[in-house]
């Protein structure tokens, strides 16, 4: 028997994970990638590298720039630190302040952290971050609406729109997961992250090409240890986005249903080996599609909206 | 309000069939390349008959078993066979196939978001009409109104001849899944016969390319909507 968690030991925890797994989560998704391709790629430990080396670094801000510049990327950071807070990351029980917030509240934090940055960027007066945050702010508007169904059929499916309470409708039955609304809403969001998080077949991830840039392009300007918030700020957001998708919708398993060590131990495992294999899959899909063109991209946010409109309509007749 | 209930497996399965024929429908809605419909229509004929599978091994309807394998044999193999070598006698090269060009009368984001107006339309009108079939959900059979009315859209905002092959071919499976919801245990032989039409609708589409191939050697209908005197 091991012993018990204090309950805020395992919210901390929450954070903890989240914010050192992330870089971890993107070095592996990137060393699949260029074994794929035949290549060896980097080390799985090679973003921590990046990370730390940028926060040895030199800040400087471009001239003319106010205070708001340098204090985004600490806006944006916090927020993305506040949103395992409110979904299920390690355990199936809500905790305290998992109520803080519903699924609309961590959409208002994400939107809230890519705003600052989108107007940090527009600070500088640099035309290719001004080209990026409002190329970033269009498409943000395009999924709004996507994201907005894909909740409504959450709250279809539980009656509420906790994360919580959505996982535990999934876990509770195997006809909750072959329901078509279930399936559709998870596909439209698979869509969203794959846009949200800049990946191929919406922006090439590595590529040092400006004309495709969407949100790589936001943080030219920055420098030192605010362009490693940054960066450390787009894995955070993209392991909290295939958290969402893997604990809520896909397979909320292996969650911790008590407060003992050695489960909430595991737990933390089975999210870094769930998130590791949603960016599997997500490297899959950067190696075997191409980069659509930019005004192609609508093309791609109107799929992703056909699911999500499809799966609140098939809830609509009960049988969804 | 607690949320909606689950269905059970079955119900389940059936309609997230039904919802995967909807979203091909769609995908030969936006698509470009003729030689890509047809095989999101070989797609589409697979999951029917896959439905026609999951309802007999349900209900227990052995029909069903040889219906699936007939409808699989015609409309996955025979016809798009058909379809294809039409084509590349009306000079759409084999490999490529490409669309005809100014075929799209709406943007594909734009077909799309009309789409779903129409399928909402479909899908809201079947229902209220409340019908419950025996054999398969209420949903599958709304799902099958949308289609209807997505390939009825597919054939207006096309101006080819190809494309409005394929959204008719796709159109009888929309009836086909209705009948399968509303009327599984149909005889073995009506059944058959309604699949035999397609191969009616097959010889008329492929008489109306070649002639008009042979006419205005093209396949666009965009200069039909002029009288000739």
């Amino acid at each position: 028997m091991s012993a018990a968690l204090p309950i805020p030991v395992i919210q901390l925890l929450q954070v903890l994970t989240i914010a050192i797994g992330a870089p971890g989560v993107t070095g592996v998704i990137a060393t699949v990638e260029a074994r794929l391709q035949g290549r060896r790629g980097p080390r799985i430990r090679q973003p921590y590298y990046d990370l730390a080396k940028l926060f040895r670094k030199e800040a400087l801000a471009p001239e003319g720039a106010s205070w708001f510049f340098l204090a985004a990327p600490l806006i944006a950071v916090t927020a993305y630190l506040t949103i395992p807070l409110l979904i299920p990351v390690l355990t199936t029980y809500g905790l305290p302040l998992g109520y803080m917030g519903d699924i609309l509240g961590g959409g208002f934090l994400l939107s809230l952290a890519s705003f600052v940055i989108a107007t940090a960027a527009l600070e500088t007066g640099s035309p290719y971050a001004q080209l990026g945050s409002s190329r970033a702010k269009t498409f943000s508007a395009i999924t709004e609406p996507v994201v907005l169904f894909v909740v409504f059929t959450v709250a279809l499916l539980t009656g509420t729109d906790l994360p919580y309470a959505l996982a535990a409708t999934v876990r509770s039955s195997a006809g909750q997961i072959i329901r078509p609304a279930h399936l559709l809403a998870a596909a439209a969001l698979f869509m969203v992250i794959l846009l949200e998080t800049g990946r191929i077949p919406v922006e090439t991830h590595t590529g040092t090409n400006e004309f495709g840039m969407i949100e790589e392009a936001r943080s030219f300007e920055h420098s030192g240890p605010f362009l490693a918030l940054i960066r450390w700020g787009s894995e955070l957001k993209q392991l909290i986005l295939y958290t969402i998708l893997a604990d809520v919708f896909l397979a909320p398993w292996g969650l911790a249903s008590t407060q003992r060590a050695d489960a909430v131990g595991l737990a933390i495992v089975a999210l870094l080996a769930k998130a590791c294999a949603v960016g599997c899959v997500v490297a899959v899909i950067d190696n075997s599609f191409a980069k659509l063109r930019l005004f192609k991209i609508t093309e791609f946010a109107a799929g992703a909206f056909l699911l999500a409109v499809l799966g609140v309509f098939t809830l609509y007749l009960g049988g969804g | 309000m607690s949320g909606v209930q689950a269905p059970g497996a079955y119900e389940g399965a059936a309609n997230v069939i039904a919802a995967g024929m909807l979203l091909l429908e769609f995908g030969m809605l936006r698509q470009a390349l003729v030689r890509d419909q047809i095989r999101l229509y070989m797609a589409q004929s697979a999951l029917i008959s896959v439905l026609a599978i999951v309802i007999a091994a349900d209900r227990n309807l052995p029909d069903l078993y040889a219906l699936a394998a007939l409808s699989a044999a015609l409309k996955v193999v025979a016809v798009p066979l058909v379809l294809r070598r039409l084509l590349r006698r009306a000079g759409l090269d084999d490999e490529e196939m490409p669309g005809v060009a100014g075929s799209n009368t709406l943007s594909p984001a734009t077909a799309v978001l009309a789409g779903i107006v129409l399928a909402a339309f479909g899908f809201f009108c079947f229902g209220s009409l409340g019908i419950h079939g025996p054999a398969a959900p209420a949903l599958a059979l709304s799902l099958a109104a949308a289609m209807v009315l997505v390939s009825f859209g597919l054939m207006i905002v096309r101006r080819d001849v190809a494309s409005q092959a394929i959204g008719f071919l796709s159109l009888e499976n929309a009836i086909s899944l209705a009948s399968l919801v509303v009327a599984s245990g149909l005889p073995f032989l009506l059944e058959t016969g309604f699949l035999f039409d397609l191969l009616a609708a097959v010889v008329v589409f492929g008489m109306l390319i070649r002639a008009h191939h042979a006419r205005s050697d093209s396949l666009s209908t965009a200069d039909l909507t002029k009288l000739q005197g």
